[in-house]
């Protein structure tokens, strides 16, 4: 029996404080994902608590025939997707905030060996990903940043792999053109 | 705008280092926990619980049970015999609303 399976039965046994240890443990790989979709550190970390009140919630229907690992980035994915639905309601008709001068010179630059700041790089795409559907930010975050594979997509949105291949050709010709348009800007 | 600067864009923006929880995360995460009811453990359901979990089998068994109904009638009107709808008329009439005991 792993570490975490041997801490999930004392917790379901009623040692309620050792589901600390297990937030401990798997908080990075939380943080890990769902920073590509919120950016805000307060608003981060409440999205990692929700994420983690969802898995105590639902602790009772973990089997444990996958890893809580891999339980946990699912409930987090989910929670991102739910979280960039609200937003997107919000934030529709808010316009784009202007674009540092440097990504915009480094988009502009048929030079392709210079390389951008992570830092940049990251918020130029999370504003241009704010043009895509919360679906298709989803798919195409988790295929390219998160390196996931098709299968681990469907897994964590409960689609079927077809159409999380389908979604991620469109969202990427979608993305291509937000970030066309954009460097015009 | 090419692919190979996509690429780049992807590649630039996955080394951006992962923002570390806050010392006291997990702590916070465990106060709000105790203020939530604990997870309800498989044998602690209400009935009402209960029933919402199996209603798709009680469905699924109520048309069975119509479904036969309707073929034993069927089945008992091409042979012949009085039916289910034929014994409950004869029922209704004869005990149920026979105005001769009222």
């Amino acid at each position: 029996m792993n570490e975490d399976a041997e801490l999930l039965q004392r917790i379901r046994a009623g040692a309620t404080d050792e589901f600390g240890i297990l937030v401990r443990r798997h908080q990075q790989r939380v943080f890990g994902i769902l920073h590509h979709y919120e950016r805000d550190a307060q608003r981060l970390e409440d999205l990692a608590q929700e994420t983690f009140l969802k898995a105590w919630r639902a602790l009772e229907q973990f089997d444990g025939r996958a890893p809580f690992e891999h339980w946990i980035s699912r409930i987090a994915v989910r929670t991102a997707l739910d979280h960039l639905r609200r937003e997107k309601r919000r934030k529709n008709e808010v316009a784009l905030p202007d674009l540092g001068e440097d990504v915009l010179d480094w988009l502009r630059s048929p030079d392709d060996k210079s390389e951008l700041d992570s830092r940049a790089a990251a918020e130029f795409l999370e504003r241009a990903m704010q043009q895509l559907s919360p679906g298709d930010r989803v798919v195409i975050t988790m295929q390219e940043l998160q390196g996931c594979s098709v299968k681990e997509i469907a897994a964590a949105m409960g689609v079927s792999s077809i159409a999380v291949r389908v979604r991620a050709v469109r969202a990427r010709a979608k993305l291509k053109q937000v970030v066309e348009k954009l460097s015009k800007q | 705008m090419n692919e190979k600067k996509l690429k780049q864009l992807f590649g630039s923006a996955r080394t951006e280092p992962v923002p570390s929880p806050l010392p006291g995360f997990a702590a916070d995460v465990l106060a709000a926990v105790h203020t939530e009811r604990r997870p309800a453990a498989a044998g602690s359901q209400s009935t009402w619980e209960h029933l919402n979990t199996l209603f798709p089998r009680v469905a699924l068994a109520a048309v069975v049970v119509i479904v036969l109904c309707v073929a034993a009638d069927w089945g008992l009107t091409e042979a012949g015999l009085p039916g289910v709808s034929d014994g409950v008329a004869q029922a209704t009439s004869q005990y149920l609303f026979n105005s001769e005991d009222l």
